[in-house]
């Protein structure tokens, strides 16, 4: 019992640390496409708004709160 | 209703690319999400040709096939839409589209690359028309409010066609026999398993 | 080229045949030829016009340049998703309902037919002997547990639009695909080093050699009352063993190109991978069904082994006799024959 929730934890830890390291090696599209001429600021000033990421929290959501989304007509 | 499609007369597009930068504006796409492109064939011998291509809203599309969420619909006007909220951003619609159209936020591992934008035909989301939180997932509606997808209007060579799959096969027909010759409606077969017949 | 033959040698029939209708019947006539009578000395557009048809014929896929960093982009037309698509969507549930739903149905019958496998009782009853240590049992449960997570969020990709989204609805599935998909992609890492330690720790006991030979000519003692000799490992789990080294290989390297896109292959590579995923998955769960029914309901005493790690002696001795001769006599005084010894952890 004692090797099969020290086995849980371990699974669970690793799984948390792989997620970290993994994101480490992750870039935004913006990012990975964009050349050096390319001066892309944060992608919430000239991109769209904040909620089109979705789930992850980025870059985008430290300016978020002072744009406004677009307003259409 | 009409059943929404794309042509790209290749013999008219000049790789100007304003199709590209038009979408880009109207929807305000992040840098490095291609929902439209220009690919060139042959760049640069005499039998060059630019196709420009974005989802081209399949008959029975792969995409919302295999979908593991079931996020796609697809709405009246045969447009293929998709859920930001359903999508997990799993990737298999990038698998099964023939077109490349599925954009993710992040590159590199799978797991996370955030929720999946494509090509809504200017016709922005399951969100109430017009409405901003459309337009931050989605992009602009053009379509509920009369108008076609901008890439199609903004064309300056009328390269590429949108509208009632029936009417722009249309006028392609009919400049293919004026002119008298035509490379085909590209991805038509792959997209909609029927071409132009002229 | 061949079409701009044919579009030439059309142009000029055409005019052969307006000059003769002019000539004969006046100029009424002549007026409504159609407008294709485009003088033939004018060079044909499309005579080496790149074709849809034709560059389908050359490659499988159709691609060319693009002015956008994005080098993926380039590819203009890929039809095998469709393929890829039919495989998925048409065979896939089926293949995996059969692998496991069939599964579960032969254990089933197993269980009714033969029944449980009692522990034979002899004088040695009651005592312990330890079979896995602490390091074997944690590395076979942080595998274990991560395989039933990767499992369920894996089968949720095939079945769980069908199952269980009209139970729950769309947004509730959506939540739980989600935490399903992240589950799968980052437990996979800790699955993916006990499948190493697994191999590194029971390699040695897993060689095949002669005994095995006679353990499955003897049909491993499942079928009728006689034991064929065995060492630490039978025939039966060098099978599992090496199943599980070999499936678990399959779905870390195939699981990697997926989760690495673009990293090893083009997206037709993809595809392939994920079917061969999807595959050796199903088959994955299928085999390790058993090796559940076995090692807990199908063998009474078997569990132990896992459980605390000590093993009865006298099922130990019907089981695994040259195992149990061995382990006596490397510790002749036999400290693991005691009841109460503590597992190495």
């Amino acid at each position: 019992m004692k090797a099969f929730a020290v086995a849980v934890i371990c699974a669970v830890a690793i799984g948390i640390a792989a997620s970290y390291v993994l994101s480490t090696s992750q870039r935004y599209a913006w990012q990975a496409f964009s050349t050096s001429s390319a001066r892309v600021s944060h992608p919430g000033t000239n991109l769209v708004g904040p909620r089109w990421t979705g789930d992850v929290k980025g870059p985008h959501d430290e300016v978020a709160g002072e744009t406004t989304a677009p307003k259409r007509s | 209703m009409a059943r929404m499609k794309f042509l790209c007369d290749a013999d008219r597009c000049i790789e100007c690319n304003a199709c590209v930068t038009a979408c880009k504006n109207e929807h305000e796409v992040p840098w490095g999400i291609n929902r439209r492109r220009v690919v060139t064939l042959n760049d640069g011998k005499p039998g060059e040709r630019s196709v420009s291509m974005a989802c081209m809203h399949c008959t029975d599309a792969p995409c919302a096939s295999v979908c593991p969420v079931n996020c796609f619909y697809t709405t009246a006007d045969a447009v293929v839409l998709h859920s930001k909220d359903l999508c997990i951003g799993c990737g298999y619609c990038f698998y099964a589209c023939p077109f490349g159209a599925p954009q993710y936020p992040r590159v590199g591992n799978f797991g996370s690359r955030g929720k999946m934008d494509k090509c809504t035909y200017c016709a922005g989301g399951p969100e109430p028309d017009l409405s901003t939180i459309e337009y931050e997932k989605y992009g602009s509606n053009r379509l509920a409010e009369g108008k076609l997808p901008l890439c199609a209007e903004m064309c300056s060579t009328k390269a590429l066609l949108a509208g009632d799959g029936e009417m722009i096969a249309q006028i392609y027909k009919e400049r293919v026999i004026k002119r008298g010759y035509g490379s085909g409606a590209w991805g038509w077969k792959t997209a909609y398993r029927e071409t132009v017949a002229i | 080229m061949r079409r701009g033959r044919t579009l030439i040698r059309t142009f000029v029939a055409a005019a052969m045949l307006a000059g003769v209708a002019g000539a004969g019947a006046g100029p009424a006539l002549a007026q409504t030829a159609p407008p294709t009578t485009a003088p033939t000395t004018a060079p044909n557009p499309t005579a080496e016009s790149v074709n849809e048809d034709l560059l389908f014929k050359q490659a499988p896929t159709i691609g060319g340049r693009i002015s956008i960093p994005d080098q993926k982009a380039a590819n203009l037309i890929q039809p095998q998703g469709r393929e890829w698509r039919g495989f998925h969507e048409t065979w896939m549930p089926w293949i995996g309902a059969a692998a496991i739903l069939g599964m579960v149905v032969l254990l089933a019958l197993f269980y009714f037919t033969r029944g449980r496998i009692r522990l034979e009782h002899s004088e040695e009853s009651g005592r312990k002997i330890l079979r896995f240590n602490g390091f074997e049992r944690f590395t076979h449960w942080m595998t274990a547990t991560c395989f039933i997570i990767l499992a369920l969020s894996g089968l949720n990709y095939i079945f769980g639009k069908r199952l269980l989204m009209p139970v729950i609805g769309p947004d509730a599935f959506a939540t739980l695909s989600q935490w399903a998909k992240y589950a799968h992609v980052y437990l996979a890492w800790p699955f993916m080093l006990g499948i190493i330690f697994m191999f590194v720790v029971w390699l040695k006991d897993n060689i095949p050699n002669r005994i095995d030979v006679a353990w499955i000519k003897a049909g491993g003692g499942i079928i009728g009352d006689k034991h064929p000799h065995a060492e630490r490992f039978n025939a039966g789990q060098k099978v599992v063993f090496w199943m599980v080294a070999g499936f678990g290989a399959a779905m870390s390297v195939t699981g990697l190109v997926m989760l690495f896109p673009f990293a090893a292959t083009d997206i037709n590579g993809m595809q392939v991978m994920q079917g061969i995923h999807s595959l050796i998955g199903v088959a994955f769960i299928a085999a390790i069904l058993a090796h559940i029914y076995i090692g807990s309901l199908g063998m009474e005493g078997a569990y132990d082994a896992m459980g605390s790690g000590k093993v009865d002696l006298a099922w130990a001795r019907v089981h695994h006799d040259l195992w149990v001769e061995k382990e006596q006599a490397r510790t002749a005084s036999g400290p693991q024959l005691r009841a109460h010894q503590a597992p190495a952890e």
